[in-house]
């Protein structure tokens, strides 16, 4: 009889607990729901990009994108004609730039531009902000978490970031940018919560503005995503001259 | 029943006016529509005006017998036309050049396939391809000593395509994880000659050339080793390696080791003197971009098959006797013979042994996007002369590249720079991509 007086005490105790108030998520479960919540595993998508200049004229990029794991990104260009066929790697901290015409792939770095405008190599090929950034504090800010993350190492393209995240969808709404010297680089807006592909909520659009650029808009739209596990070896040099055969 | 009729007319309009549109943004993406087939290519149109130094050695071996005048003038339309067409692990690509060069002396059409290969993949790890294919091994920018196989890069416009050679070739891949070598890629190729047809500048016809390329991602470093051979081809071994040493800081190097390579050289009378030789060529370059998006490429090289100063100083003093000679005689075959005895000085682009090298590209500056103004130089480090050019690209419209650029040769009499035929050539190009 104890026995089972005990194991109802215990039914009872758990109960009591899961239906209490949640557990507050720290900084870092955070940052890591957010990654998840934007960027599900491997997989391949396609990303728009649209520089605006300030009379309104407008320059569009279409990219087909592949992630595997946490460091591996390869970006091909589909459209425009111009850059169709050009290719992007990144693993981990290293870049790499192959042009058709040129033939073999130049190393490039995270704060050039493949496309020009406000979006950079890192934007684009954004790793986990896991995997860069560790959270120095964690506030609220009209009703959203707001983290201040710090990068990990000097390799990192921004020194910091201010990241505002909705409570609900784990999305963020807002990242702004810092440079060591304290500087704003630019701001990233993240708009239009949807389903992207295979289920899979988030904001479909990110709509940058940069100080350094004064009256200009980059935005980058993201659809039609799909959970894809690639080898290793898509992710490789040799490899990214045929990787749109992958399409 | 107006309020409801209201509400209806706004849920079409909305439906008619949004499509996927969302917002102020279109979601739409009608470009991830995959075809099996593709078809696009370039139009260039390209003009250069010549404004000539008559007192260069290359100006007197060209224009002996005539006046051109002060400067010269060139038309060069070219089309290049790409496509491919895919069908499971089959794949064919092609590529073509087309372009009429129209100068003083009359107009010339070139006809080149510079592509034309099928591939098949059985895997992601195994390519095998057979037929035209360009090739550019090394890491430099401007040349490429370990590249082998690569047709010769002109270091003015280093990102031109060029016509590929003929090969079957494998491809295999490997990637590791959790572990300092990262990737690996083997690549094996056979060349062969077929005689008037194809990969005649690699031998004799019958020849079968081989080529070898293992590449290393070790250590966060790209590292290749090459191999380069076959019946009337020296013996070549090549290595090049690159890393980014900071985010913003790349360095690259290559060296290419030949033996037994045939080297002609000329004295002050024209008498050519024929050698086996050994050869190394090398260089080391990097890539700095800093805060303000400035972009710096520079390299050193040093060319194996290049002419110490001595021997460029006998080149140009028989040039002079041979000018002097026809002034004398008024024989052409002073300057006939001159003309072809110079030519394996001529077909290097440089022909000195030590250059440098330095690009300076802005991006967009004065927050003009697509804008990108740069400034280039190649020093010949003998006699340092050299060719200065400033130069922009700009693309006010998708697709639509507006280029223009100006050569200034500078160096005394009797030097590499010094004696081009141009004493500044102005060129400005339209490419339209479609």
């Amino acid at each position: 009889m104890p026995k089972h007086l005990l194991l109802v005490l215990g039914l009872i105790l758990g109960l009591l607990l899961a239906a209490g108030p949640a557990r507050a998520l720290t900084g870092p479960q955070i940052l890591e729901q957010v990654d998840r919540n934007l960027e599900p595993g491997d997989l391949e998508m396609y990303r728009k990009i649209i520089n605006i200049e300030p009379d309104g004229k407008k320059m569009e990029y279409v990219l087909w994108f592949l992630r595997k794991d946490k460091d591996k990104i390869v970006t091909l260009f589909v459209s425009p004609a111009s850059e169709e066929g050009r290719a992007t790697l990144r693993l981990g901290d290293n870049m790499w730039l192959y042009i058709p015409n040129v033939g073999k792939p130049i190393r490039i770095t995270s704060m050039q531009s493949v496309v020009g405008g406000v979006f950079n190599n890192a934007d684009i090929m954004r790793l986990d902000y896991s995997v860069e950034y560790t959270v120095s504090t964690l506030g609220e800010d009209q009703g959203q978490y707001l983290l201040d993350l710090k990068a990990k190492t000097g390799a990192v393209a921004y020194d910091r970031l201010k990241m505002w995240v909705l409570k609900k969808e784990l999305v963020p709404t807002k990242i702004e940018c810092y440079a060591a010297t304290g500087m704003l680089i630019k701001t990233i807006h993240f708009k239009e919560i949807k389903d992207v592909g295979e289920g899979v909520v988030r904001p479909a659009v990110m709509d940058t503005d940069s100080p350094l650029y004064q009256g200009y808009r980059s935005i980058m739209i993201s659809a039609k995503l799909k959970k894809r596990r690639l080898p290793d070896e898509v992710f490789t040099l040799n490899y990214l001259p045929r990787v749109k055969d992958l399409r | 029943m107006p309020s409801l009729r209201c509400i209806w007319l706004a849920v079409l309009f909305t439906a008619l006016a949004g499509g996927a549109l969302a917002g102020e943004y279109d979601l739409n993406i009608p470009e991830a529509q995959k075809k099996p087939y593709d078809l696009g290519g370039r139009f260039e149109l390209r003009y250069i005006q010549h404004w000539l130094n008559d007192q260069s050695a290359r100006y007197r071996l060209d224009y002996y017998k005539r006046d051109p005048g002060a400067y010269t003038e060139e038309w060069r339309p070219q089309l290049e036309l790409q496509g491919g067409f895919r069908q499971g692990m089959v794949q064919f690509h092609f590529l073509t050049h087309h372009e009429y060069d129209e100068t003083s002396g009359g107009g010339e059409w070139t006809n080149r396939v510079y592509e034309a290969y099928a591939s098949i993949k059985p895997s992601v790890n195994l390519t095998i391809e057979a037929g035209k294919k360009s090739f550019l091994w090394g890491k430099g920018y401007a040349w490429n000593p370990a590249g082998f196989i690569n047709r010769p890069k002109d270091p003015d416009d280093p990102e031109l395509n060029l016509e590929g050679y003929t090969a079957l070739g494998v491809d295999y891949i490997k990637s590791f994880s959790g572990s300092s070598l990262r990737n690996l890629a083997l690549t094996a190729m056979v060349l062969p000659v077929f005689n008037g047809w194809e990969n005649t500048s690699l031998g004799q016809s019958g020849d079968v050339n081989y080529a070898l390329k293992l590449y290393l991602l070790w250590h966060n470093t790209d590292l290749d080793f090459i191999y380069f051979g076959g019946p009337n081809q020296p013996d070549s071994y090549g290595f090049d390696f690159a890393k980014n040493l900071t985010d913003n800081f790349e360095v690259h190097g290559e060296a290419g080791y030949r033996s037994d390579v045939t080297r002609t050289v000329l004295d002050s009378t024209g008498q050519a003197a024929v050698s086996q030789e050994n050869q190394l060529s090398y260089l080391l370059g990097i890539r700095y971009l800093n805060a303000i998006e400035t972009t710096f490429i520079a390299e050193y090289y040093h060319n194996g098959a290049g002419y110490d100063e001595g021997e460029v100083d006998n080149f140009f003093a028989y040039q002079g006797w041979a000018y002097q000679q026809w002034l004398a005689t008024g024989k052409d075959a002073y300057m006939q013979r001159a003309n072809m005895a110079t030519r394996p000085y001529y077909r290097q682009r440089n022909f000195g042994s030590d250059y440098f090298y330095l690009k300076i590209t802005q991006k967009e500056p004065f927050g003009i996007l697509y804008f990108n103004p740069w400034l280039a130089v190649i020093v010949n480090l003998q006699d340092l002369s050299f060719n200065l050019q400033p130069g922009m690209t700009y693309t006010p419209v998708t697709n639509l590249e507006l280029n223009f650029r100006v050569g200034i040769p500078i160096g005394p009499s009797g030097s590499e720079f010094g004696e081009k035929e141009d004493a500044a050539r102005t060129e400005m190009w339209v490419r339209y991509y479609f």
